[in-house]
């Protein structure tokens, strides 16, 4: 469905969402007793129209991924975060690395490198000496930077 | 005397020449014309495996009219048809598990990851750099980058990646991955996979000296080499101590491109010609 544009917008809210259940986890403390699709709902009044169905979607669909849990409360359901955002976050970093067969992974995602030995690290500084030296000889080289500088410090 | 000529030049072209190429370490100081020839032998591979069959007709049948020889054309198609359906079984099976895992890591990230214009940011201490490639491709750095590189080396690393997007080295890397499994396991050529991997990344380095200098491109990968666990399963070294001793050398004499572009023109039209002569 190439022009469909609700899949980029349902990603979008599943962020939303998600970011408002931890905000509301974290702010409760322990005793956090998750949140119902209404007071997820409440979160985006008066931001954006948003109809309750539409809530509910997004909520289902972050529970079949597991990273939401439910449980009933009455004749709603009430949702948490399956972990918290750290966690989920380390875990993401790990899926970068463990989580495919090694061909597949180097394959599915492009990483800018896949690290280097104590022997290796050697080799590199020697070849990174010869190339600091050919700079400091020709100036011209090493001032070429931040030409687009649209990266954001934080 | 042709189809056996075609045959043993799908071997030699699937199996032997992958080994030898992985062999030639100076064409690496030409990535992108050595990316032309890796293609071309797997391109010319699977022309003379398709053509092989059909080569030996005009052999067997002589003058005669081939369709009157049906119990000799019909095989000669299945052979061919055999090498066809391979190809679309391993491209179907390695496209659907690359895209699934595309899919399922972006969306993840786009969840957990704070949003940029050019990229998403894990806040994670790690440092790590990697692109998703696909429609909606996304380049991913974690907090642990972005506080161990001053901006300079980060704009390489942002490049690095990027072009790995502009130029989909993914779908290169994807057809590669598929020709591999569509091979027969004894045929296959480990290095082959190995060596293409570095020559994109070699591409994409250069992308990032074009963008942010030699210097910084070089420092980046030095410092994201020592502070990263290297990846122990892989057998192989990493890529880190290749492509910095690539960039300390500088750019390949011109011949080598030269050299590495008539060999994919040659690669791809040998079977080609081997079957016009067959029929001729």
């Amino acid at each position: 469905m190439p022009h469909s544009t609700s899949a980029p917008r349902l990603g979008d809210l599943e962020r939303v969402v998600m970011e408002h259940l931890w905000d509301a986890a974290s702010l409760a403390g322990p005793a956090f007793g998750g949140a119902t699709v209404r007071q997820v709902l409440a979160r985006f009044e008066g931001e954006r129209e948003i109809a309750y169905t539409t809530v509910m979607t997004v909520l289902d669909r972050l529970s079949k991924k597991d990273l939401v849990t439910r449980e009933r409360d009455g004749r709603a359901w009430r949702y948490f975060p399956a972990d918290t955002r750290e966690a989920l976050t380390a875990q993401t970093m790990r899926r970068t690395l463990d989580d495919m067969e090694v061909t597949d992974r180097r394959t599915a995602l492009l990483h800018f490198l896949d690290g280097a030995t104590n022997d290796e690290l050697d080799d590199i500084k020697a070849a990174l000496a010869e190339i600091e030296a050919r700079a400091e000889g020709d100036p011209g080289t090493s001032s070429n930077t931040g030409r687009r500088s649209i990266i954001r410090r934080r | 005397m042709i189809p056996f000529v075609l045959a043993a030049l799908a071997v030699l072209l699937v199996w032997v020449a992958p080994g030898l190429m992985a062999r030639q370490k100076g064409f690496r100081r030409a990535p992108r014309s050595a990316l032309w020839a890796w293609q071309a032998v797997a391109v010319g591979g699977i022309l003379a495996a398709l053509a092989a069959a059909p080569a030996a007709l005009p052999l067997l049948v002589g003058d005669d009219d081939p369709m009157a020889h049906l119990w000799l054309v019909v095989p000669a198609v299945l052979v061919s048809a055999l090498v066809v359906v391979r190809l679309l079984v391993a491209g179907h099976r390695v496209g659907t598990r690359l895209r699934r895992v595309r899919t399922d890591h972006r969306e993840l990230v786009d969840i957990v990851a704070q949003h940029d214009q050019r990229m998403r940011i894990l806040q994670h201490p790690t440092p790590t750099a990697y692109c998703i490639p696909g429609r909606q491709s996304r380049v991913v750095l974690s907090q642990g980058v972005l506080d161990a590189l001053p901006p300079d080396q980060l704009e390489a690393v942002v490049a690095h990646e990027e072009a790995h997007l502009r130029g989909r080295h993914d779908l290169l890397l994807e057809f590669f991955s598929v020709v591999h499994s569509a091979v027969p396991e004894p045929l296959r050529s480990p290095p082959a996979l190995g060596e293409v991997r570095l020559l994109v990344e070699a591409l994409a380095d250069r992308a990032a000296v074009r963008h942010s200098g030699e210097l910084a491109t070089a420092r980046a990968l030095m410092t994201l080499a020592g502070s990263q666990a290297p990846e122990a399963a892989l057998g192989v070294g990493t890529t880190a101590p290749v492509r910095l001793r690539l960039l300390a050398d500088g750019p390949p004499h011109p011949a080598l491109s030269v050299i590495a572009y008539s060999y994919a023109a040659v690669t791809v039209t040998l079977p080609l010609v081997l079957l016009g002569l067959a029929w001729a």
